[in-house]
């Protein structure tokens, strides 16, 4: 057999015309070209590129998503879907990314808004010198399970590597400023409002059509 | 050029087909059955029935072998299985235990 | 951005509770609770706040946003933004470090034989 094989020996490859049916495990890169079915379970990184297709529920540090996903993810740091990539289920992962181009239908929990935001800024503190690019990119990259215990989907994973990993390229840039709110004066008094759109008068909300909505109150600290 | 590769730290319980080279280099349990050829690397593991055209062994294997053209036990392997195929060789040094078929008409 | 309808903003400090609707691009850098069914483009900056039902042809969020968002081209969902809710739209991107808790309905092309 080759020796080549050796450099492979910690990245795992299933070939475009392989179909694996069954549980699949371990603790390095999956890279799939061709079909797996049933469970998958990774401490790294599961990345399923144009051809592949995976009909099975993942639990991964990180996927990243070019091919087409049937079933659920539930990842400790961060889940892309990159231009082209399909995915029908559920994403339990405290980063999301998903592309123009990409397509997804499922919900996507991210987990409690307070623990997110807490785990953010304490890991912007923790690197005062940082470009905000830099941090937006990095943000999540020590978060480990027991920060998302909300997480409704799959079991948690072993602990796991602290390498960050590097950010593909597909991941989009850092975003752009949010320039005319930020740029605007902090005081800025009713008089200025000559262009707004006002409703009638202050009436009570209307019942929402979807109940649900009007339940799913978000609880944010005020950040500045 | 294989295509395909079970690293070392992967486990696989299920069922693996294709037409294409396979490399294992982990644990594979349940059955395999592949068009081409399967190298069962020395840290591989398999749990499995087998049926290819080509077997390369030089991890363990615990299962029967179907090969239509050769299989190899290599040097320090372990073998526990019935094998049919027409070409079939054993090193030295190879472990072995079960029966051989080349499929011989009468 | 449609060019020749006019952009309405709801500044900082000013909420509007009730319903809203209309054509033109709407600019929210305050707050809504209510409904917003829109005909053109609907950006919520980063010190907007809604927390509403959302009709609109295209959606951008910076701030923070929650309710079912209908829209029919494109949402984005920024960075800064904190989303919560069910979004339909055509085409939907979240950027990294956008927090949205929800579901998302796109169409998605599947292969046949899945």
């Amino acid at each position: 057999m080759p020796v080549s094989l050796k450099m492979f020996s910690n990245k795992t490859v299933i070939g475009p015309s392989i179909l694996i049916n069954g549980r699949l495990s371990g603790d390095e890169d999956l890279t799939v070209r061709g079909r797996v079915e049933g469970e998958i379970a990774l401490s790294r990184r599961l990345i399923v590129e144009k051809s592949g297709i995976v009909k099975a529920n993942v639990s991964v540090k990180h996927a990243i998503i070019s091919g087409v996903v049937v079933g659920n993810i539930t990842a400790t740091e961060c889940v892309e879907l990159t231009p082209g990539g399909r995915m029908v289920g559920d994403i339990a992962s405290p980063r999301v990314i998903i592309v123009d181009g990409a397509s997804f239908r499922g919900h996507i929990l991210m987990g409690d808004v307070q623990t997110l935001r807490e785990t953010r800024e304490r890991l912007e503190a923790a690197k005062p010198t940082a470009t905000s690019q830099v941090l937006a990119s990095s943000r999540f990259s020590s978060l480990r399970p027991p920060s998302v215990p909300r997480l409704a989907l799959g079991s948690p994973l072993s602990p796991l590597s602290q390498r960050p990993i590097p950010r593909p390229l597909t991941t989009l840039n850092a975003p752009s400023s949010p320039a005319s709110a930020e740029a605007s004066p902090e005081d800025g008094s009713p008089s200025d409002n000559d262009d707004a759109v006002v409703a009638d008068k202050p009436l009570p909300p209307e019942p929402p059509e979807f109940m649900e909505a009007s339940k799913r109150k978000i609880i944010v600290k005020k950040k500045k | 050029m294989a295509n395909t590769i079970i690293g070392s730290s992967i486990v696989i319980d299920g069922e693996i087909s294709g037409d294409e080279d396979l490399v294992i280099q982990g644990t594979v349990k349940g059955r395999i059955s592949l068009k081409e050829s399967l190298y069962v690397e020395s840290s591989g593991i398999v749990e499995a029935d087998i049926d290819t055209q080509n077997v390369e062994i030089a991890g363990r294997v615990t299962g029967n072998i179907v090969a239509s053209d050769k299989v190899e036990l290599k040097a320090d392997c372990r073998v526990i299985g019935d094998i049919k195929s027409p070409r079939i060789l054993i090193a030295d040094g190879a472990a072995f235990k079960g029966n051989v078929d080349m499929d011989i008409k009468d | 951005m449609t060019q020749n309808s006019p952009i309405n903003i709801i500044r900082k400090g000013i909420t509007i509770r009730g319903s809203l609707s209309g054509g033109g691009d709407l600019v929210v850098e305050g707050q809504i609770e209510g409904l917003v069914d829109l005909k053109n483009h609907l950006t919520i900056e980063t010190t907007g706040k809604v927390q509403a039902d959302i009709r609109a042809e295209q959606l951008t969020i910076n701030g923070e946003a929650s309710g079912n968002m209908d829209a029919s081209s494109r949402v984005a969902i920024n960075a800064s933004a904190l989303v919560s809710g069910d979004i339909r739209a055509p085409r939907i991107v979240i950027e990294d470090g956008a927090i949205f808790n929800g579901s998302i309905e796109m169409d998605v092309k599947l292969p046949d034989d899945i």
